[in-house]
């Protein structure tokens, strides 16, 4: 077998791999050729192959003799020979790293097939030649190795893999550009262990080459099926690698999200939700509730922009297409001095560059949207990728956009009586507003392009563009219902809503020696309008009245950031991270009532600059102490922010890790969600200042202790966050007379509004628990989360009340079975209801003019509990294989709320005819998919 | 398999523990509705009235007979008498006086309810521009044209950015409405003057013909967030309504008033 270690030029140096034994093996295959008439048993043709072009090929002689080949073949390669008989006898051949060839009946059989192949190498007392010999003696000696680590298939980097060099305690991980080094290598033969789930794990032999320049590790996919292990895991296996140096990380990679339920897409953040310290009750959000803190104190961002509209569809859906992602990582709290200006947690989503090896094409076809994508080599040096998508008008859509339009009344005491009609008037609905929903014309769409070009072995630079929006056409003919014989009405509603995000990143990454940069400038965009109007008559007490008014509502934020970060691995035990950041921000918001009066018109921008510094230090084996520096300018309050940041990890033994982190964090950004004017848009981005909107501050103390072997993982943390500089918007209203009191008894037909701005400190606490099997037939994870999230506002009381995420319990076990081509997976979710405020009476007073307003009186702040939420989601994934063994695609069907549970969203009241009328409103009951994904290579 | 069992018994006792749970909103809330507006040269009165079920179809809750008033001026104390059930009156007209700072307490359902209002000065320079308009008969509202152009200025010094609002009320025994005029408007109703030292009025805002009384009130703070609503319902947003009564709900509040008319014709 001839091995060519790393075949580099002084060019390419990254763009070559280490060519082994499955190329080889694919190369024979390919280029012998085969004229022959056969006709044995398939035993025996196999045999014939193996001993002709000197590979291994493993298979099951019993059931393999009792299958025949009879065939001429003429002059045709041995590959397509392999690729018929194995066609025509219903079986996959399958090619491991080392070269051999396993002929399978079953996906399954891989497993039993390698054992079985091991065991005849004992009882033969035979080694297989799996690492190259050394080809020349040492000649370098205590020297430095960096290099990458890749996807031999498509050419991604891997980052999160481990190498490792081979008798010795040398390792390190790949980071998120797939980049590592390691220090004091013994010798320029050392061999190197590189392993990744999913991945075939592989060795490589170094040589004089290895020191002079970077060198590439390239893995081999595991066989799909095979990946038992589950792709969502706290990243701290710490049994080989460093990866228990993280607290508090989790990380995903969307290749297997197919396996999980979902509805529609697959969704990067919905699947973190099923971790412990993530919340997954909030349908309507698919931002992430992490650690008792709100969506907008998690940073996401995409290939180094910040993402300020992360989801889709009232945020049913995340806004990040999963065929455009390559891995996911979500900092739940005491994360490094490298990110700031949220309070809360980081989410950092890395987007694919494009196959560069080879180009390909695939989709995703389900009941909600299409989903395609393509990428493809340009030249030797730079891959590109599309991804697109877009949601049609199908019965799934109509179906959550009637959920999130639509509600049903109670009559009465709330709780008891029956539905008495649909209800919805706009998100969340005006008071009293009912419709006849008709089928709206709304749809949302995402385009990822990516471009990757490899100036030398040492440069790469790659743009990243994502544009993404939702239309939402809720315009509609209401019908009011007539709660008394008097009163009735229709209504014409015109109602676009449109909001979306453009990003733009362009980031140079350089390694030079020890040293390993990275330098992103971007743009980052977000835009909210909304345009409402109402036309029509309302008939009350026998009096007909004449709607005609309109609201124009918009929010605009820009962001231009350039950030640079920088680690150098000063010696084995030291790492410096360094680097600098300046973002520009500017945010309107406009508020234009009937087209001419401007109610609400600001316009604020604000500049963010500073820079970080961070030692990671190994001492010694055992321990990893990260102590970190962040300060940041913020020009709108004209001073320096300081936040001092440190985690650290200590290895108690092999399998025991305990680990802590602490940090101060700042936030000057915050996104508010506003209370409801005539159902008026949601949210929009404000920025801090010196009067009304403070800057937010949050400290984390954050402990655990983390257990895990080869199948099992069990995880133990504590966190307590102490915030404070929190805001919550709200708009009172005069005039209009909509609202429950409709104060100046709708004489008036001018409408005030009053922005406040209400601010308070809070704190977070809790403690999460993680049971998880990592491997097997059988896999997946328990999560329990304890925790509470008060808040304490002037405006509200002396008091500390639940905040509004609060949720004291919540349970989630992620089920996943695997059997051959099948994946199913079954996710129970159970927590505590969200705390409400109920109101608990009424009462009516008769103003100046003789008009009487009526008044809810409501319970504390806070203090009712919906309903306990829960949700069990099913799903079933049958994999398409060629007949090589790789993944061709999958036909997925997902179950969601599979025994069709009523989850409460919100309770509305609104006083009608003197009676308080109480509207539940609901999440989505249960819905099923069908998702068929297929790729072309 | 053991998972799934957790999951069924879970399933269980939510079932149970759900199926157990009822709301129940048929009792009267237990905190005291107060109403009061004292003017000086007015004889001080308290309405107090019980909170409504929420399935109450009356307009007001329950009067509540029977309480011990006690309003004071800083310096003397004086006991209100119950006039009416439900209302506690004092007899002394001169008992309000600009300036004062007046507190009101009582005990209820074993809690100590108490509200303080001070009374606003009078404001001086209250004029309009015309007291007689006339509305073109043709117009139809509420499209442009006339409705969007002011029909009467209304002046008044505020050079201490007190609080104020006019209150017009139709003097009219059978209000008739103006052609193209709201219906379901009531005839009287109010402006908010905020903190301004003027008002134009629109003519889309009159929805009725015949004699008005423009009456400018002087009011305090209070009595300007009572009239600002929340707009949001959802269980989501609710807030405690405004009012500055401590354990109790509703308005407790001192003004001064001067008065204009204002004819509608067509």
């Amino acid at each position: 077998m001839k091995q060519i270690l790393l075949l580099v030029t002084i060019f390419y140096a990254l763009a070559t791999t280490v060519v082994y034994g499955q190329q080889n093996t694919k190369d024979k295959l390919k280029k012998t050729k085969i004229d022959h008439f056969f006709t044995c048993s398939l035993d025996q043709f196999i045999d014939t192959i193996a001993s002709r072009l000197d590979i291994t090929i493993v298979y099951e002689r019993d059931s393999l003799s009792r299958m025949d080949v009879n065939e001429h073949f003429f002059n045709e390669s041995m590959q397509a020979v392999l690729k018929q008989v194995c066609n025509e006898n219903d079986l996959q051949y399958w090619i491991e790293n080392d070269g051999t060839v396993y002929i399978l009946q079953q996906p399954d059989d891989l497993p039993r097939l390698q054992q079985l192949y091991k065991l005849q190498q004992t009882a033969r007392n035979f080694t297989p030649k799996r690492i190259p010999e050394a080809k020349h003696a040492p000649k370098h000696f205590m020297f430095a190795l960096t290099g990458r680590v890749t996807d031999q298939k498509t050419g991604e980097a891997l980052p999160g893999a481990t190498v490792k060099v081979r008798g010795t305690g040398l390792a390190g991980q790949t980071n998120t550009s797939g980049n590592f080094t390691i220090l004091n290598i013994p010798s320029d033969t050392s061999v190197v262990e590189v392993t990744f789930v999913g991945y075939q794990p592989d060795y490589f032999r170094l040589d004089s080459g290895s020191v002079k320049r970077p060198v590439s590790f390239g893995l081999f996919p595991a066989m799909n099926n095979t990946i038992s292990e589950v792709s969502i895991t706290g990243r701290k296996k710490g049994v080989l690698n460093t990866d228990s140096r993280k607290v508090s990380v989790l990380q995903l990679t969307p290749a297997a999200l197919n396996k999980l339920p979902n509805i529609g897409e697959r969704d990067i953040m919905r699947a973190f939700q099923l971790m412990p310290g993530v919340s997954a009750t909030n349908e309507s959000s698919s931002g992430a509730y992490v650690r008792g803190g709100t969506p907008d104190q998690n940073l996401v961002t995409f290939d180094g922009f910040t993402v300020y509209q992360v989801d889709h569809l009232y945020g049913f859906f995340s806004a990040f297409n999963s065929n455009a992602v390559r891995d996911v990582e979500l900092y739940k709290g005491g994360y490094s001095a490298k990110y700031g200006g949220r309070l809360s947690s980081v989410t950092e989503i890395r987007g694919k560059d494009g196959n560069k090896k080879e180009a390909n094409i695939g989709g995703d076809l389900s009941l909600l949207s299409t989903n395609i994508y393509a990428e493809t080599p340009i030249g030797e040096n730079s891959s590109a990728l599309v991804a697109f998508r877009r949601s049609y008008q199908g019965p799934l859509y109509d179906k959550i956009f009637g959920q999130f339009n639509t509600s049903t009344a109670n009559n009465g005491p709330g709780g008891s009586g029956g539905p008495t009609g649909a209800a919805g008037g706009g998100m969340g609905g005006g008071p009293g507003g009912f419709a006849n929903q008709t089928t709206p014309s709304s749809y949302f769409y995402d385009l990822n392009t990516k471009y990757n070009y490899a100036i030398n072995g040492s440069n790469n630079i790659s743009w990243s563009f994502y544009n993404g929006a939702d239309k939402l056409d809720n315009s509609r003919e209401m019908t009011l219902p007539s709660f008394q014989t008097s009163s009735g009405g229709s209504l014409n509603i015109n109602d676009y809503t449109h909001y979306g995000n453009t990003g733009s990143s362009l980031k140079w990454t350089t390694s030079a020696g020890k040293l390993f940069g990275s330098t992103v400038a971007s743009y980052s965009g977000f835009f909210s309008d909304r345009n409402r109007g109402t036309t029509g008559t309302i008939t009350d007490s026998n009096t007909t009245t004449t709607i005609n008014n309109g609201i124009l509502e918009k929010n605009k934020l820009r962001d231009f950031s350039l950030k640079s970060d920088w680690e150098w691995q000063i010696a084995s035990p030291l790492k410096i991270d360094f680097g600098g950041f300046a973002t520009k921000q500017s945010i309107d918001y406009t508020y234009i009532q009937n087209d001419t009066t401007t109610l609400i018109d600001e316009h604020n921008s604000g500049t963010t600059a500073g820079g970080f510094v961070e030692l990671e230090i190994d001492p010694n084996e055992k321990l990893h102490i990260q102590p970190g520096f962040r300060t940041t300018y913020f020009s709108p309050t004209g001073k320096l922010y300081y936040e001092p940041r440190l985690s650290l990890t200590y290895k108690l033994t092999d399998r025991i890790t305990l680990k802590g982190a602490t940090g101060r964090y700042y936030q000057f950004t915050s996104k508010v969600t506003r209370e409801d004017v005539a159902g008026g848009d949601r949210n929009f981005w404000v920025l801090a200042n010196d009067q009304n909107i403070p800057v937010g501050k949050a400290d984390h103390f954050i402990g655990g202790i983390g257990y895990e072997t080869n199948n099992w993982l069990f995880d133990v943390e504590g966190y307590y966050k102490k915030l404070s500089g929190l805001t919550e918007y709200s708009i009172r209203q005069q005039g209009g007379g909509m609202g429950m009191g409709g104060p100046f008894g709708g004489g008036t037909t001018t409408t005030t509004l009053t922005q406040n701005f209400y601010n308070g400190s809070g704190y977070a606490k809790g403690l999460e628990f993680l049971l998880q099997k990592k491997a097997g037939m059988y896999t997946g994870w328990l999560s329990y989360t304890l925790a509470e999230a008060k808040n304490k506002f002037e405006n509200y009381g002396a008091d500390y009340f639940p905040a509004n995420q609060d949720i004291a319990y919540e349970f989630k076990a992620v089920n996943m079975y695997h059997w051959q081509r099948w994946s199913f997976a079954a996710t129970f979710i159970f927590s505590t209801g969200h705390p409400y405020t109920a109101p608990v009476g009424t009462y009516t007073i008769n103003t100046l003019d003789g008009n009487k307003i009526n008044y809810l009186s409501v319970s504390a702040k806070n203090g009712e509990r919906l309903p306990a939420y829960h949700r069990l989601d099913l799903s079933a994934t049958y994999d398409l294989l060629r007949t090589d063994g790789s993944k061709k695609g999958s036909l997925g069907f997902s179950f969601f709320n599979a025994y069709n549970h009523v989850n409460t969203w919100y309770n509305e009241y609104y006083i009608s005819n003197n009676q308080v009328i109480t509207t539940v409103v609901k999440y989505l009951g249960f819905t099923p998919n069908i998702t068929l994904s297929l790729n072309l290579n | 398999m053991n998972i799934k069992h957790i999951h069924l018994l879970i399933l269980f006792i939510t079932a149970v523990l759900s199926g157990c749970k009822k709301e129940d909103n048929t009792a009267v809330a237990n905190r005291a509705v107060v109403v009061a507006y004292l003017m000086p040269g007015q004889a001080p009165s308290v309405k107090i009235y019980q909170q409504k079920a929420f399935d109450d179809t009356s307009s007001y809750g329950a009067l509540v007979s029977g309480l011990n008033l006690t309003l004071s001026n800083g310096s003397d104390s004086v006991s209100l008498q119950e006039t009416a059930t439900g209302t506690y009156t004092y007899s002394d007209a001169s008992y309000i006086q600009t300036g004062k700072t007046y507190g009101l307490t009582f005990s209820y359902n074993n809690e100590t309810v108490t509200a303080t209002t001070t009374v606003p000065v009078k404001t001086t320079g209250f004029t309009a521009s015309t007291t007689t308009i006339l509305v073109p008969a043709n117009d139809d509202f509420p499209n442009l044209g006339t409705a969007d152009s002011v029909a009467v200025v209304y002046r008044w010094n505020n050079p201490d950015s007190l609080y104020h609002v006019l209150v017009f009320k139709n003097d009219e025994l059978y209000p008739y409405i103006l052609n193209g005029g709201r219906g379901n408007a009531p005839a009287n109703f109010t402006i908010n003057g905020k903190q301004e030292a003027g008002y134009e009025l629109y003519y889309r805002t009159l929805n009725y013909k015949g004699t008005y009384k423009v009456i400018l009130f002087t009011v305090n703070k209070e009595y300007n967030d009572v009239l600002s609503s929340n707009a949001n319902t959802s269980s989501q947003q609710l807030t405690n309504p405004p009012g500055n009564i401590s354990n109790g709900y509703g308005i407790f509040t001192a003004m001064q008033a001067d008065t204009i008319e204002l004819t509608v014709n067509q």
